[in-house]
């Protein structure tokens, strides 16, 4: 380990030391063809995810539009030209259900 | 400014030869900023283009040209900041991790007196590195820039955004850690 004593002042030379120890450096000759290179592979990749976006966005917006104009259209089927109410009366009509008779109460009274 | 307003204007408006203008004249001092920060030269190229690809991707987001320095300043940290976070997940490659004989190559190439600087330096960021262990890595971003770029209390807070007085207990723990490390190192060494 690089000697060190301990203290304030000797912890700013430290810093001073380190500074020294890392100078400012120049960059290779393939900083700016590697840099150009990856801002034009962000830039593309970045336009490829918009055009999919995009992509999606028109599907769902159509695919919406869609449901929407079939939804609206009249039906051709005659089930569902009928309201509801006469689709519940023409299910239970009066006469359909036997089960549904007067009640009848006997009054006699038991025998003991 | 190492650059006019207007270069950074037009960059902004997309003037691709206005932002290689910005990063021929940035590049040198961003690296040896990063360089200091992350304490690994192998790296430092590297971490500096991610600087520039932020740079040009946010520029549109500059208010005026003249916050650019402190904007460049701020990424540059972010972007130490998050290597440094990357890199203690990592493992570490270390001297203590090769064979006797790539230390004894090693050492056999590192005998002239250029390399023996060079091995002095290392050394010496090593212990930096080590001692700066002792704090997270934001902390170690923020004593370095204060410490080691020599940046003042003032320009700190336009790069953090937070108030100056934050910033000043921020340091002021930071660099208690740090001297705590120093002096456990210090003992460490007189006992063996």
């Amino acid at each position: 380990m690089y000697p060190i004593q301990g203290g304030d002042d000797k912890l700013d030379s430290l810093w001073r030391a380190y500074r020294a120890a890392c100078p400012d450096r120049e960059p290779s000759a393939n900083f700016m063809p590697g840099l150009w290179q990856r801002i034009e592979a962000r830039r593309s990749f970045s336009f490829s995810f918009e055009r999919m976006v995009r992509g999606f966005v028109t599907a769902t917006a159509a695919l919406a539009i869609a449901i929407g104009v079939y939804v609206s259209l009249p039906s051709p089927t005659p089930a569902l030209e009928t309201s509801y109410l006469e689709a519940l009366a023409e299910a239970n009509t009066l006469d359909t259900p036997d089960n549904i008779g007067p009640v009848r109460l006997d009054w006699t009274e038991p025998r003991r | 400014m190492l650059v006019e307003f207007d270069v950074v204007r037009r960059a902004q408006q997309g003037d691709s030869a206005a932002f290689n203008d910005i990063v021929l004249a940035y590049r040198k001092r961003t690296m040896g900023t990063i360089g200091r920060l992350i304490a690994r030269t192998e790296d430092v190229e590297d971490v500096a283009q991610e600087v520039f690809l932020r740079l040009y991707f946010s520029l549109d987001q500059l208010r005026t040209p003249e916050v650019f320095e402190p904007w460049l300043y701020r990424l540059t940290v972010n972007a130490a900041y998050d290597y440094l976070r990357k890199q203690r997940r990592r493992p570490e490659f270390r001297m203590a991790d090769l064979s006797e004989q790539q230390v004894m190559m090693a050492d056999a190439v590192a005998g002239s007196k250029v390399e023996k600087d060079e091995r002095q330096q290392t050394k010496l960021r090593e212990t930096v590195n080590a001692l700066l262990g002792a704090i997270s890595e934001s902390d170690r971003v923020l004593l370095l820039m204060k410490e080691v770029e020599g940046l003042s209390l003032r320009e700190l807070e336009k790069i953090y955004r937070v108030k100056e007085n934050a910033l000043k207990v921020r340091l002021f723990r930071a660099r208690q850690r740090v001297l705590k490390a120093c002096g456990a190192a210090e003992r460490q060494n007189e006992n063996g």
